[in-house]
């Protein structure tokens, strides 16, 4: 039987989303635009975390079209790479919550790896393939970045109760 | 304190509520984005719905850019006097020069026009072009694009050319309301036809993906191309305009080995920091119909010429062989 809640403060999330999104299309260094960290991904899984009746699949999928419109990539694939990632984390939700933080940041690395991989076969489909490894880099910048993500959004969390 | 009992009443709660199966909705999102996948590679239906999407795009991206236009102008607001005065300096200095080089294009079109006339070709039109201002960077590194601030209200249209002040810099391959995207000559999917300058070799330079490299794609090994050779657009494809510099040899290596030379140039165009670009609105008529109009042209500037001064052609084409020994 499903148990309805009413949201609280659910503008939280919406505002750390779109927030995310903006950091994912921000000009960066040159250099660093190797590894930009996957910011709509981890901010997603951390709500699917901490609130996994607030983030759904159909949420997810939503959002990946909108990054498709804002990076101009072929429509859907953001989409079905970011429904994939929410699909893994919700279904660990229950093991990943109990893990120490380091071990959260080894299996989220593992599933934006995989992500990556995905949308290196897709991109290799469509004809533009990255020449190099390069594309795990933003996997392992964000799973090194995911503690200090955490804590800032569980302080938010905290500081407007949302739930 | 009752917020946080609150949360935790509703945590527990929420500990064994369990909405409609994973499993279930996963494989049908997956399939449905394979098929927008397909169908915006493939088809042109969704092409109206993305251009009206983009409309968020200009907002976000400027929106993104905050951070970097306030610090911009912050320091421009304070930065010192004698940093200005110098800036001034040289701005004058330049627009000197350009001025001195203007006067000589003056005589250079003059002369231009009447070859041109000569030869009775297409009368020579100044292409019209629109400025337009660098908004975005692609976020993903391994494509090289770019988002401009001109869109259909503009007037943008796909495969229209886009040039900075020193080459050609790429072409339009998405149009929004307000703004468009542009694929660089660099991106490893682009192509542009080239010629050399220097004896009128032609070739493709393909993107390599290196914002520094083009290559030139089947040059023969006893092909006369050499460092230093510049390339314009040859015009074939009919996309590009032809005579627009695109890049100029960096190195040739001629390998017998391989079944054609090695050929690496750099592009003119300051791909990675120009911010103001020009948008080339090229003739639309084909080329027929311009030597029609121009044949027209000529013949009424002819029969004007005849009934002012008789002389006059004979005297240009004089003029024009001095000129041009």
């Amino acid at each position: 039987m499903m148990v309805q809640v009413k949201s609280r403060n659910a503008w939280v999330i919406w505002a750390s989303l779109i927030f995310a999104l903006l950091l994912s299309v921000a000009p960066m260094p040159q250099f660093m635009e190797v590894g930009r960290p996957l910011w709509l991904a981890m901010f997603l899984s951390y709500w699917a975390l901490a609130l996994p009746h607030r983030i759904g699949l159909i949420g997810a999928w939503c959002l990946g079209l909108v990054e498709d419109v804002l990076f101009g990539s072929l429509l859907g694939l953001n989409a079905m790479i970011l429904t994939l990632i929410i699909f893994l984390v919700l279904s660990l939700q229950r093991r990943l919550q109990m893990f120490p933080m380091w071990q959260q940041s080894l299996v989220l690395l593992v599933v934006f790896g995989l992500a990556q991989l995905v949308q290196l076969w897709l991109n290799a489909l469509t004809g533009s393939r990255p020449p190099t490894l390069a594309f795990v880099l933003p996997a392992l910048i964000s799973a090194l970045l995911w503690p200090w993500l955490f804590a800032i959004l569980r302080g938010l969390q905290r500081r407007f109760a949302v739930y | 304190m009752f917020s946080s009992c609150q949360t935790r009443v509703a945590a527990i709660k929420l500990l064994f509520a369990q909405g409609p199966s994973l499993g279930a909705r996963l494989p049908v999102l997956v399939v449905l984005s394979a098929v927008l996948m397909v169908v915006d590679a493939r088809f042109e239906i969704l092409q109206p719905l993305r251009t009206q999407a983009g409309v968020i795009t200009e907002p976000a991206y400027r929106l993104a850019r905050l951070p970097l236009t306030l610090w911009e102008a912050a320091v421009l607001q304070f930065s010192s006097r004698s940093e200005l005065i110098a800036e001034n300096e040289k701005l004058k200095a330049e627009a000197l020069l350009l001025q001195g080089r203007l006067q000589k294009l003056a005589t250079l079109t003059e002369q231009n026009v009447r070859l041109r006339e000569l030869l009775n070709s297409a009368a020579l039109l100044d292409e019209r072009v629109l400025v337009t201002e660098l908004i975005g960077v692609d976020p993903n590194p391994f494509t090289h694009r770019i988002l401009i601030d001109k869109g259909e209200r503009d007037g943008v249209f796909i495969g229209q050319p886009v040039l900075d002040a020193r080459g050609l810099m790429g072409q339009v391959v998405e149009v929004m309301p307000y703004t468009a995207r542009v694929l660089l000559l660099t991106d490893s999917n682009h192509s542009i036809p080239v010629q050399v300058n220097r004896n009128g070799l032609r070739a493709i330079a393909a993107g390599s993906g290196n914002a520094e490299r083009l290559e030139l794609r089947h040059v023969a090994d006893t092909a006369d191309i050499k460092e230093g050779d510049l390339l314009v657009s040859s015009g074939m494809g009919l996309r590009f305009p032809a005579g627009y510099p695109v890049a100029t040899v960096s190195e040739v290596v001629q390998d017998s080995g391989q079944p054609f030379a090695i050929v690496r140039a750099l592009p003119t165009a300051a791909l990675n920091r120009s911010r103001y670009m020009l948008l080339v609105f090229t003739d639309e008529r084909t080329p027929e119909q311009r030597a029609t109009e121009a044949a027209e042209a000529q013949e009424a500037a002819d029969r004007e010429a005849g009934a002012q001064t008789p002389a006059e052609l004979p005297g240009a084409s004089a003029a024009a062989e001095r000129e041009n020994p």
